[in-house]
């Protein structure tokens, strides 16, 4: 049981084959002003509000902070601040994370079945 | 879920937050694919209160003009250090070491110059990692000692420019946030420059000394390990520790209370100007062992030497200097840097050189003339500082004090006088207009138009309350010391009119110097300067008039002597006055009779009509009633039925004339001044000129422009 959760929550696929009754862009509205965390190229991570996304995969955030290494080897301190609104080319972003509850995200995998 | 958690940290290598017990970070990416590919062509994600225009201003990641964050050459200012970015010393070689602090110090003067010209201390002065973390300097005297007196000169700055709070119109100037800017408080740093100054002099010393009296000097250490070069080194050391030296003097001296430590700051300029000649001529001996590179290359360098410096990275501080953009900033050349600071001691010494009269006439006519060199923000900061200080002129005298000086009137007696509400008030207005001076020329354009209104209600509720105390004074229960009161704000309120009209005025001419009138719009500034310079000269002449009978009832009554010569002054100026509204006069008509035969273009453009623009340049003075009646209706009327060969044109630019020479005189002994009404006399002349050839050939060319004098147009004749 713990494996089928665990294998679920790492990907929160649309898989319509799996007869979820929401479509992507319906799930995606969902997540719209959550805080979600994009990790980019250089090694930087930003947390913010999810506000918008068009479709070639650009993303704005609001109030977001930008977290840093103050090293170029790892494991390093990081250091953050904030910017306010901003948007993250597609091209540069390599990771996106949603932070939800277990129960939301429970029945996050629950929208998808 | 444990293992769930495990995977995603391998994922993000810092989680900023850790997983708690009740979130976990959910991996969305093929979900937001998967949503991507479903939507159309330009459709968005958004919700209910996405702005389309607000997005427009979100910064862009990997942007580097709006990225700050975007690494660079190094993580942080401690890897750059790691990596020997910016070693102390400098060289193990001592000769390689002094080059190179010479190099730095150049390049500071060079990053101060470009701070002061706007930009930020995180992308100029502080981009340097010797300034930014002094504590690692502290076992090379020279280098430590030279940083800590550039940041107590740049706090010593910040302070001034932050008091003067002109920081309004530049604000990047004072931003200092997440900057070691503190410390060195207790001066120690100016302390640790002599004691190396003293050294490198003791050093030049020995060197020039001949063979015979080397053996006394063995045990001093030279400078640097090439002895050819030591005279060379230490000179240009010198000049350059004596002129930082110099600087900070002058500026803590300046910064004494009620200018009483301007006499010393000038002697302090006087040697930074010399020490910066020196610092200049250095140029030859530390260029020799440089490669000539091409003279731009030269030209364009931060340093005498023509060498980069060691330790300075603009992009260390990037993340810290958050509202300015990430761009790349140009700095000032080293010889343009020294240009500027050459430029801001004279405006410096300028403000030293100001005799501290209690007059307020004197203190207006001294900043006019003092703005007219486009002074920069340091020195215009200082020069506010000096004027206004507590909430008095040069910190010492009231408001009060000068204005009833103004009209010659003694208020020592009247001490309820200074609490008056309507003085209270009046205080403030004058010391928000002395603020407003000091600004640079379109901030305090715009400034000067509003506060038109404030001084014009000021004005109106003054005058209903004198009016009333003076009905109140006729009848004969009233006591003496009641009288005395209501006269002087009666005496006050007359004067306020004046001044009103003074701001007017200046506003108008600053037009001029700003470029703000079109010469289809010459004729109706020209006329209302007439109609606002006619009341100004009214105004003044009522006051020389006041003067001169208070004084002559004082000489009688007690053994007073009188002040002639600033009865004299005031006269004089009146009379510069009436010679300005003639040549006004004389414009206004003669741009006008040309509009009206044709011979030059009217004000009327396709998007605006006459009195649209009348409007947009003059909408301020009428709202202040400036005058009081239709200005535009008045302006139309007057110069509708203008013809060239109508006689007072000449009768204006005649009177001018007269005027001009007359004034000559009473100013032999000022050079400025005098130099201005040389001016005013040259436009009389030449628009006499001009008029006569018009008038025997319409067909001529007229032009009007400003060769003899920057606010009063001479008309330029051609054939065609």
């Amino acid at each position: 049981m713990e494996q089928e959760e665990a294998e679920r929550s790492t990907n929160i696929v649309a898989s319509t084959s799996e007869g979820s009754d929401l479509d992507p862009i319906a799930r995606v509205r969902k997540l719209l002003f959550r805080q979600i965390l994009v990790g980019i190229k250089d090694g930087r991570f930003f947390l913010g509000n999810f506000h918008c996304i068009d479709k070639q995969g650009n993303i704005l955030l609001q109030d977001t902070v930008e977290y840093r290494s103050i090293r170029r080897s790892s494991p390093s301190p990081t250091e953050q601040r904030c910017l306010g609104m901003i948007l993250i080319p597609a091209s540069c972003r390599t990771s996106c994370h949603v932070d939800c509850s277990i129960e939301e995200q429970l029945s996050l995998i629950q929208l998808k079945e | 879920m444990q293992s769930v958690r495990e995977e995603e940290s391998s994922s993000i290598d810092q989680e900023p937050r850790s997983c708690g017990d009740n979130s976990v970070w959910a991996h969305v990416s093929p979900l937001l694919s998967a949503a991507c590919s479903d939507l159309n062509e330009g459709e968005l994600i958004h919700g209910d209160n996405f702005n389309l225009f607000a997005a427009m201003s979100a910064l862009e990641i990997m942007d580097p003009k709006m990225d700050s964050g975007m690494v660079s050459t190094f993580y942080s200012i401690d890897e750059a250090i790691e990596s020997g970015f910016a070693p102390v010393p400098i060289s193990s070689d001592r000769t390689v070491d002094v080059q190179c602090i010479i190099d730095i110090m150049d390049h500071l003067l060079a990053c101060e110059a470009t701070w002061h010209m706007g930009h930020s201390l995180a992308q100029t002065v502080f981009s340097c990692i010797y300034v930014l973390r002094p504590e690692r300097t502290s076992s090379h005297a020279l280098l430590h000692s030279f940083c800590r007196v550039i940041r107590a000169t740049c706090r010593a700055l910040v302070s001034v420019v932050s008091d003067a709070r002109t920081n309004e119109e530049e604000d990047l100037f004072t931003m200092t946030y997440g900057l070691p800017f503190n410390g060195d408080e207790d001066g120690k740093g100016l302390l640790l420059l002599n004691a190396v100054e003293e050294t490198i002099c003791r050093q030049l010393r020995a060197c020039k000394a001949t063979s015979s009296k080397r053996r006394v000097f063995e045990e001093l250490e030279p400078l640097q390990t090439n002895p050819q070069l030591e005279e060379g080194f230490c000179k240009a050391l010198l000049c350059r520790i004596r002129f930082r030296k110099h600087f900070l003097h002058a500026l803590n001296c300046m910064r004494r209370p009620q200018g009483r430590g301007l006499e010393l700051a000038r002697k302090h300029i006087a040697y930074c100007i010399a020490e910066l000649e020196s610092v200049l001529s250095s140029v030859e001996f530390l260029s020799l062992e440089t490669v000539e590179n091409g003279k731009n290359e030269m030209e364009e360098s931060t340093t005498g030497s023509g060498r980069h410096p060691i330790g300075f990275d603009p992009n260390l501080n990037k993340r810290l200097s958050a509202p300015t953009p990430p761009r790349a900033i140009k700095l000032l050349s080293w010889k343009k840097a020294i240009d500027y600071y050459v430029k801001l001691l004279h405006n410096l010494d300028q403000i030293c050189a100001f005799k501290l009269e209690p007059d307020l006439d004197a203190v207006l006519q001294f900043v006019v003339q003092f703005q007219k060199s486009r002074p920069d923000l340091v020195a215009r900061a200082h020069l506010q500082l000096l004027l206004v200080q507590d909430g008095k002129l040069y910190g010492r005298d009231t408001f009060l004090t000068i204005c009833a000086r103004s009209l010659a009137l003694d208020v020592t007696k009247n001490h309820g006088l200074h609490l008056n509400e309507y003085i209270l008030q009046l205080n403030q207005l004058m010391i928000n207009l002395l603020k407003i001076l000091c600004a640079n020329t379109p901030w305090q354009r715009r400034k000067l138009g509003k506060i038109l209104n404030d001084w014009s209600i000021f004005n109106v509720q003054m005058g209903i309350t004198v009016g009333h105390m003076m009905q109140q004074v006729t009848t004969p229960r009233t006591p003496k010391n009641g009288d005395k009161s209501a006269l002087i704000l009666n005496h006050i309120y007359g004067w306020l009119e004046e001044q009103i009209h003074w701001v007017a005025l200046r506003f108008l001419v600053l037009g001029f110097d700003l470029k703000l009138y079109s010469p289809s719009e010459y004729c109706m500034v020209y006329w209302y300067m007439y109609i606002i310079l006619w009341k100004l000269a009214e105004k003044a002449h009522f006051r020389v008039l006041i003067i001169v009978h208070t004084e002559e009832r004082k000489a009688k009554e007690e053994d007073y002597s009188r002040d002639m010569a600033r009865e004299d002054r005031i006269s004089l100026w009146v009379l510069l006055l009436k010679c300005q509204t003639s040549l006004a006069q004389g414009l206004t008509v003669m741009i006008a009779a040309l509009r009206n035969e044709g011979m030059c273009s009217k004000s009327q453009g396709p998007f605006n009509t006459e009195n649209e623009k009348f409007v947009q340049h003059f909408g301020l003075l009428q709202k202040a009633s400036l005058p009081k009646y239709d200005a535009y209706e008045s302006f139309s009327e007057s110069t509708c039925h203008a013809r060239l060969d109508y006689l007072p044109v000449y009768e204006c630019f005649r009177d001018a004339q007269k005027m001009a020479k007359e004034i000559k005189v009473g100013y032999a002994n000022d050079p400025d001044k005098l130099a201005e009404v040389v001016g005013l006399e040259q436009v009389a002349e030449h628009n006499i000129i001009a008029v006569n050839l018009l008038c025997q050939d319409r067909c001529l060319k007229v032009s009007f422009e400003f060769i003899h004098h920057p606010h009063f147009a001479t008309a330029v004749v051609r054939r065609s």
